[in-house]
């Protein structure tokens, strides 16, 4: 705009040098503003992931700490099964549910590394579910065992261990669907809605091995 | 520019009656063109060169006196805000990068033996039957190969330092209280530990200050249950601090109470 107007009006006006100046201000003054214009679109770059990642109180974060409780605790309880049980299918489900709910923690845990956030919130646990807080009994979210429960798992063996480690585990299970169920709802991070899906179809899948193991066993 | 004309036209009759200031209003006349040329461009150069030459010296008084304060302090408020909203979020950012390791250390009264001690908290190996702490309740060291159970577990009686400091090993933030504690703040203590796994609770035996907390290499004394330093030193230390990573477990450990360590001769009894 400048440079096509610049030419004309110079021949035109008495007061050449002054118009030299002005060109140059305006070629620098160009140069300043692109060089302002990168800087600003380098700024929003970095900034945005920054300020559009799952905050504090998110229920991303929220779902990720939480769940990791409660994924601490099957991973407990499968590993109790693992040691004290006896049938083979029941077993094999425990292997697998530590395993796999540990890989899990580890994927939730990694999440909420990369957004900047600690494990611990600063809110109640289920804080970010609707009546979720309501939920939490003793501290203990939906489907989670009782300390006397544990500690009866803890003293039990073989077939009796294998049928208390079903019944709580599918319990376990529903509960942890529920709280799936409602971050699916929630949230619209693709990373956190795909893993959670995931989580969901393979809960569903071992409540129904499970409801089989446990009418075979008892 | 268009905001200013209405004010201008009002005040013009005043300025012009004044001889006084029509002079420094010249003056700026004299020197305006020859800066403006350079700053604005040559369309308005142009324009006030040609043809309104005796008109000069208005046309400068409209821009000193059209000065009216509602746009302008509208425009500062806007400054303002669009700066104090740049500001927040790079406070944010800033805020959400510090590390636990700065959170810790601005909690007041925390002790900080990784830096105080280092040779302390370094990882340390598995050992048998009674040790020694220079710390009291310990922080770091040489542990039982057994941890205590710390998924959330709230203890009634004193547990085994040895297993205690595996389990903050594992990232497991250590809740000791002397055990004359009321009542009413061991709830409140309990209600922050039960369900929540890389959490413990014991009373102690011995202790300097109503409440201890203990994470691998920090520690922090407060006389108060609703104290919230508690929850600071929690919510930067839970799992942060641990040795081996958010992965590692804090089940499959001892749930039994007692000051004595278990050693290998006694697994499975």
């Amino acid at each position: 705009m400048v440079t096509t107007e610049t030419p004309p009006e110079a021949t035109a006006s008495p007061d050449g040098p002054t118009r030299a100046v002005g060109r140059r201000f305006g070629t620098v003054a160009l140069a300043l503003a692109i060089a302002v214009g990168l800087l600003l679109g380098y700024a929003a770059g970095w900034l945005t992931p920054t300020l559009t990642r799952p905050g504090d109180s998110s229920p991303e974060a929220g779902f990720a700490r939480d769940m990791t409780t409660h994924h601490a605790q099957a991973v407990q309880m499968a590993m109790l099964e693992w040691r004290l049980g006896s049938d083979r299918e029941a077993t094999q489900i425990a292997a697998d549910i530590a395993t796999g709910q540990q890989g899990e923690i580890g994927v939730m845990q990694t999440w909420l590394k990369n957004w900047g956030l600690d494990p611990t919130g600063s809110e109640p646990v289920m804080a970010w579910m609707p009546d979720g807080a309501e939920s939490v009994k003793d501290g203990l979210m939906p489907g989670m065992a009782t300390t006397a429960e544990l500690r009866q798992l803890e003293a039990s063996t073989g077939r009796a261990a294998d049928i208390l480690f079903l019944t709580l585990m599918i319990k376990h299970h529903l509960g942890g669907i529920h709280m799936v169920d409602a971050i699916l709802k929630l949230s619209d991070n693709s990373d956190v809605t795909e893993a959670a899906q995931r989580m969901k179809n393979l809960q569903q899948s071992e409540v129904g091995n499970m409801r089989a193991a446990l009418d075979r066993l008892q | 520019m268009s905001v200013s004309t209405p004010a201008g036209d009002q005040r013009r009759p005043s300025v012009v009656s004044t001889g006084k200031k029509a002079a420094p209003a010249a003056k700026k006349a004299t020197s305006s063109p020859a800066k403006k040329p350079s700053g604005t461009g040559p369309k308005k150069a142009g324009a006030s060169s040609g043809g309104k030459g005796p008109r000069k010296p208005i046309a400068p008084i409209k821009v000193s006196q059209g000065r009216s304060w509602g746009p302008i302090a509208l425009m500062v408020a806007v400054g303002v805000l669009a700066a104090s909203i740049i500001g927040y979020g790079a406070y944010a950012a800033f805020q959400g990068s510090r590390s636990w390791e700065d959170r810790a250390n601005s909690i007041s009264g925390i002790v900080n033996y990784r830096e105080k001690d280092p040779k302390l908290t370094e990882p340390a190996q598995h050992q048998q039957g009674k040790i020694q702490y220079t710390v009291s309740p310990p922080v770091a060291g040489p542990h039982n190969q057994d941890w205590q159970n710390c998924m959330g577990d709230v203890y009634d009686a004193q547990i085994a330092n040895e297993h205690a400091v595996h389990s903050l090993e594992h990232g497991a933030v250590w809740i000791t209280y002397q055990p004359n504690l009321p009542a009413a703040q061991v709830e409140e203590l309990a209600a922050k530990v039960r369900g929540q796994e890389k959490m413990l609770m014991s009373p102690y035996e011995g202790l300097d200050k109503p409440i201890s907390l203990q994470a691998w290499g920090y520690q922090l004394k407060v006389d108060n249950a609703n104290d919230g330093r508690i929850d600071e030193f929690i919510k930067a230390l839970r799992v942060n601090a641990s040795v081996e990573g958010p992965t590692i477990s804090c089940a499959q450990g001892i749930t039994a109470t007692g000051t004595e360590p278990r050693n290998l001769t006694q697994q499975g009894s």
